[in-house]
């Protein structure tokens, strides 16, 4: 009861929201107390090894599996008790796309439209000409990629409030990468919440605006881009006027120092650069090399973060 | 519903198609050779007695010392390749789903669409209803092509073959009702088909074997063949009340079952 009149009133707020979400498959558990709150146009990244819980996720979102405990709702509407009027509002893309064989571009979106009461084939085809599909060539004459295509235009073409996307990017070539990510900033702009899931940092990096990491079924990281990129730490590249001075002198304490190589050091930057800038200025350097920070590095720690066993 | 009926009349009108036609050839060329069967009939039994045991327990009832060109024409609407083919063609669309859908892996597309699993569910039951009618039907008129080459003491009448179609009616409802609960906790459409085709070759074996073996028989009531007597129905052309509301009600809680596990199962991709 209070469970539910709390995700009432936070839901208002949020589109996807998920309190201690879990699902086991017998004895195994496939995620444990997920907490979800995705405001309104947020672009959300769920980021996780292969068989992290990343679809099953996905599969509660939508009402496929019911909770072993904990609730999901979207859009205030309990996604395993609500699950065909969420649908209306929502645009699925499965992780590995399987469509019907018989489908053409022109034919899904004919009966997809018929479904949801409503006309698809304008933007429809628009959308088939942004990703270079043929609207009569059928499923069992399409390349995997193709069929992905495909997939995205059923997901996108009734232009749903919400998406939820499991590894849209996966058999695509970069140029139609480029154009999706392009597509779903604009309709993040426009407003709309998107549920980005992948194993692919770069992609989620450029889209999204906060990011979960999910880990043996369990979220181990909920945090903003911004808070990550804080996180991450710098490739630091110092050379000396001499490899006699690089020998001898100690690094400050937000440097740790991976190798030195004559007059080179290769460290890593922990923390904030000032302190680095301030040491270095009293030294005798011939260079110094501060690199961009490198998120993949903090996302591998998460990864290999020991977690519960599950 | 109207979307999820286009989707499935897509799916489901070759195999239909097929199996009607090929229903509508086997009935018309059984009609039509039946008389040349019945010619030697006699002589046939005499030379191998054991044959007329193997019809009377074919045609699921005891005829009597005489087999007569009437209770023959049972033969038509039990004969295996008929069965077969109704049976194969009912299962081939009560499993589509969700065990085929789950198979296939197309379960995230229908799901991911604004239907409620009932609709789904009710949308696949009008579909195997109204492809069982045309395929029957099929058979139906396959069999009125070729009856007027029969003679006129064997010609059938209109009123006791429509009373058959009715009760291989209430038959197909009752095996296509276990079809879908079967299907409905699988995963695996081979799995689905195999239990299906089990189940049917299960009830027709022991339906068989009940004419023969006798500690079979207290178990012939669980066959769904045995409430399917088109033998006894030509012979007095009394309908089958009783026979036809037991395939009705097996169908009917089969399909309630069914309907309340879909609604309630968690779906998973396999």
């Amino acid at each position: 009861m209070l469970l539910n009149s709390v995700m009432k009133h936070s839901a208002k707020r949020h589109v996807i929201q998920a309190e201690r979400l879990t699902r086991y498959y017998g004895s195994r558990v496939g995620v444990s107390n997920i907490d979800l709150e995705i405001p309104p146009g947020q672009v959300f990244g769920f980021l996780g090894p292969n068989g992290a819980g990343k679809t099953t996720t996905i599969r509660l979102l939508l009402g496929f599996l019911r909770p072993s405990s904990g609730r999901a709702t979207i859009m205030s509407r309990d996604c395993w008790n609500e699950r065909a009027r969420i649908c209306q509002q929502v645009g699925y893309l499965p992780g590995d796309v399987r469509l019907y064989p018989w489908f053409t571009a022109r034919r899904a979106l004919r009966i997809s439209g018929l479904i949801r009461h409503r006309r698809l084939w304008q933007f429809g085809h628009e959308l088939c000409e942004r990703f270079s599909l043929e609207p009569t060539l059928p499923v069992r004459k399409m390349s995997r990629g193709m069929r992905q295509k495909l997939g995205l235009i059923l997901t996108l073409a009734h232009k749903p409030q919400v998406l939820i996307l499991d590894e849209p990017t996966s058999g695509l070539d970069p140029l139609v990468q480029d154009e999706l990510l392009r597509l779903l900033k604009s309709l993040a702009h426009e407003g709309h919440t998107i549920f980005f899931s992948s194993h692919t940092l770069h992609e989620v990096e450029q889209l999204c605006d906060q990011i979960a990491i999910v880990n043996k079924g369990q979220i181990v990281a909920n945090e903003s881009l911004a808070s990550l990129r804080k996180q991450a730490s710098r490739s630091v590249t110092i050379v000396f006027s001499a490899a006699s001075i690089a020998q001898s002198i100690e690094p400050p304490s937000v440097l740790r120092v991976e190798s030195r190589l004559g007059a080179q050091w290769d460290c890593e930057l922990i923390g904030s650069p000032q302190p680095l800038i301030a040491w270095a200025a009293a030294q005798p350097l011939a260079d110094l090399t501060i690199g961009p920070a490198n998120l993949e590095l903090v996302f591998r720690r998460f990864y290999h973060s020991p977690g519960k066993d599950l | 519903m109207r979307g999820l009926l286009l989707k499935a009349i897509y799916e489901v009108w070759l195999v239909t198609l097929l199996c009607g036609l090929a229903l509508l050839l086997i009935k018309a060329l059984l009609t039509y050779i039946l008389p040349q069967v019945m010619t030697g009939l006699s002589e046939i039994f005499e030379q191998l007695p054991f044959v007329k045991s193997l019809i009377t327990a074919l045609l699921g009832s005891e005829t009597g010392e005489q087999i007569t060109a009437r209770t023959m024409q049972a033969f038509l609407w039990v004969h295996p390749v008929v069965l077969a083919l109704i049976w194969g063609h009912e299962i081939t669309i009560c499993t589509r789903m969700p065990a085929g859908e789950i198979d296939r892996g197309t379960i995230d597309i229908l799901l991911g669409w604004p239907v409620s699993r009932r609709q789904i569910y009710w949308s696949e039951t009008i579909v195997w209803l109204v492809t069982g009618v045309c395929v029957i039907s099929l058979g139906f008129i396959g069999h009125r092509l070729t009856a007027p080459t029969m003679p006129d003491e064997m010609r059938p009448e209109l009123d006791g073959v429509l009373l058959v179609m009715v009760n291989l009616f209430a038959m197909y409802l009752a095996v296509g009702a276990l079809s879908l609960l079967i299907s409905v906790v699988s995963n695996r459409r081979g799995r689905a088909v195999a239990g299906s085709f089990g189940l049917v070759l299960a009830s027709f074996l022991l339906n068989f074997v009940a004419q023969y073996w006798s500690p079979a028989k207290p178990f012939a009531f669980l066959s769904v063949m045995t409430y399917y007597q088109p033998a006894q129905i030509l012979e007095q052309g009394d309908f089958p009340w009783r026979d036809v509301l037991i395939l009705l009600g097996v169908a009917s809680v089969a399909w309630l079952v069914a309907g309340e596990i879909m609604a309630r199962r968690s779906i998973r991709t396999v």
